[in-house]
């Protein structure tokens, strides 16, 4: 997206316009995209993940159905005309319910990736600038939280914190009755955020010290201290665009490991409840009939396989395209 | 050597320490009130006001009322003799439960590591030898891809390829012993999901050793290809292998989560998926934290056991 609109900015400055550094910046961002499109797997990648977006945005208006309505004369029936593929053991359309499971997964894995991503650069940050003591800290911070697998350690809070923030929006609806308070389903959701955030920020965290650590000692930003330009306009001028590739390459990733462990956390029943559609919980419910109904199980799965093999396919190629000196990083 | 090994431990105990600290904090805000549990067998005989005495003198004589570091010390303390509680859902001990459970997970645990090491090491050379061709991609993209996709969709995948529509096995269900045939698609799920941080170990730790003078020198002298890579590059490059362990804990600890009940083994993961799903908080904090120990444990082995196979490295 920012490339697009990058080349458009440039474009409308005009030939005479553009400087020296217009022209770079062009450059490489659309040596960029060239690579990228180059690589027959990222597109591949990209078209999936485009079709994930067009789902999430416009999946309600596509679907035929909602997720709840039930046609109790076709229960668990196999694909149709009527209902392309298939219907549950309740008589929901299939094709919807995939539709608003991707809603869901899209949700989680943007808000996740969010939360994470700001938790994340603002530890990296104090790691990276705050002296031997603040990195030593939060490092051992780090080396706690990646000790325990991810998703226990999601589930574990996910449980703990639902309770108290469930009662705490009940209070807040009977003290203030504001409306949004009323229903509790999107607490689930943001009960699944904060347990995801709070397992996938080390990730970001160690990538942003890492990145500060080794930009630091490049010349251009001797140079920039040299001159007396200051901390915080080298961090944003000089450290940030060069720190952008990386960090988009990890969002990628991160965002299809968020939405495994969305996926993942309602298969056990902690995350998304039904009747809300999650490709996890409705691999859960019907794992049980796999060997005489195994489109209900099949339909989510490879969904989830598809979505989340697109998406590393396309991080991949992003990884290749945004880092055109480092040989192929595998 | 002793010394390095007292260092590593002081960097495994506070470790510990804090996910022990962590576990119990969020006891604390969790919606598990034991005291709440004990009352419901008083149901109906106590009026409102005998009611909250009782509560308070149960909360007194269990020391519920006492401030966060006493109780966690003496939780610490319970913890130490191997108390970890009993289940909300039977109330059984969860020690026991795990106890009893966990031989059956961790031979199917160490024959995954095995069956991923077997395909793995291979795997890395092969990509390595074969560098940027579609063998290479295919090798490395193919294993990764088997790794984004997660043991819930993986598994009743593979079962309708293998039992519908191909029919070459019978549904496998239940733990006879870890050498039955029934064994075979669990370990294989199990052993895809670390799979690929092997391979590309054992593909980067080929790659630099090729570049090696003493590689060189021994394909001068105009040693056999296969010679070279056993004796001189498989054995350098095995080095850094060795330190993928704690990753492939990890990876069959949560694939044991989701293996388990889809096949119907009495195991480990099988406790803590019906932990989660029953919101069972002894079970999942117990869980939690032998998984821990678990990770924390074979962090501490590799880091013992690397500078006896790299003797380059320095111990301070």
């Amino acid at each position: 997206m920012s490339e697009s609109s990058e080349s458009v900015a440039n474009g409308s400055l005009g030939e005479e316009l553009a400087g020296e550094g217009a022209l770079q910046t062009r450059s490489l961002w659309k040596d960029a995209v060239g690579r990228l499109l180059r690589n027959r797997l990222s597109v591949i990648g990209l078209i999936i993940t485009i079709m994930l977006l067009i789902a999430a945005l416009f999946g309600p208006y596509i679907a035929p159905y909602t997720y709840t309505e039930q046609d109790l004369l076709n229960v668990a029936k196999m694909p149709s005309a009527d209902h392309w593929l298939g219907t549950d053991e309740i008589g929901r359309d299939l094709f919807s319910r995939v539709l608003w499971g991707a809603r869901t997964a899209t949700l989680v894995a943007i808000f996740t990736t969010f939360i994470s991503v700001i938790i994340g650069v603002i530890i990296g940050a104090i790691a990276g600038y705050g002296g031997a003591l603040a990195d030593n800290i939060t490092g051992r911070i780090i080396d706690i939280v990646m000790s325990v697998p991810g998703l226990l350690l999601a589930a574990l809070i996910a449980v703990s914190i639902k309770e108290p923030v469930v009662s705490w929006a009940e209070n807040i609806y009977d003290t203030t009755g504001f409306p949004l308070f009323a229903d509790t389903t999107w607490l689930d959701l943001l009960v699944v955020f904060g347990g995801l955030a709070f397992v996938s920020w080390p990730g970001y965290a160690r990538l942003i010290r890492g990145q500060i650590f080794s930009l630091r000692e490049e010349q251009y930003i001797e140079a920039a201290k040299s001159v007396g330009v200051s901390e915080l306009k080298i961090a944003l001028r000089h450290l940030l665009p060069n720190a952008i590739g990386p960090v988009i390459v990890t969002l990628t990733f991160s965002f299809s490991s968020a939405m495994v462990l969305e996926s993942s956390l309602s298969y056990l029943g902690i995350g998304v409840q039904p009747p809300q559609a999650s490709w996890g919980n409705m691999i859960a419910s019907n794992i049980g009939s796999w060997s005489y109904r195994p489109w209900l199980v099949a339909v989510p799965a490879i969904t989830l396989a598809f979505v989340t093999l697109g998406i590393n396919f396309l991080g991949d190629g992003l990884n290749d395209a945004l880092n055109p000196r480092a040989k192929r990083s595998i | 050597m002793f010394v390095y090994a007292l260092k590593r431990l002081a960097v495994a105990v506070p470790t510990f320490i804090a996910v022990l600290l962590i576990t119990f904090t969020l006891t604390v805000v969790s919606p598990f009130d034991p005291v709440a549990m004990m009352m419901t067998q008083f149901e109906g005989t106590l009026d409102t006001l005998a009611r909250e005495e009782v509560i308070e003198r149960i909360r007194d004589q269990y020391g519920l009322n006492d401030s966060y570091w006493v109780q966690f010390t003496r939780w610490i303390g319970r913890l130490s003799q191997g108390d970890l509680g009993i289940s909300i859902n039977g109330q059984r001990d969860v020690l026991r439960m795990i106890v009893k459970t966990f031989p059956i997970s961790f031979q199917l645990g160490l024959a995954g590591a095995v069956v991923t090491t077997i395909l793995g090491i291979p795997l890395g050379c092969l990509a390595a030898l074969r560098q940027n061709t579609w063998l290479d991609y295919t090798i490395v993209g193919g294993t990764l891809g088997f790794r984004t996709v997660p043991v819930f969709v993986l598994a009743p995948l593979l079962l309708v390829l293998f039992v519908l529509v191909l029919d070459i096995m019978r549904v496998p269900r239940g733990w006879d012993g870890l050498f039955q045939s029934k064994v075979i698609l669990p370990v294989f799920i199990l052993a895809l999901g670390p799979l690929p941080v092997v391979v590309r170990q054992t593909r980067a730790a080929v790659l630099e050793v090729f570049s090696m003078d003493y590689v060189r020198t021994a394909k001068m002298k105009g040693l056999h290809m296969w010679r070279i890579i056993l004796r001189h590059i498989l054995r350098n490059a095995l080095i850094p292998v060795v330190t993928t362990l704690g990753f492939i804990a990890e990876g069959l600890i949560v694939g044991s989560i989701f293996l388990d009940s889809i096949f119907a083994i009495p195991g480990f993961g099988g406790v803590a998926e019906a932990g989660f799903r029953g919101f069972d908080y002894p079970v999942i904090m117990g869980v939690t934290m032998v998984s821990a120990i678990m990770i924390i444990l074979t962090n501490l082995l590799v880091d013992l056991v690397y500078p006896f196979l790299d003797p380059r490295i320095k111990i301070e």
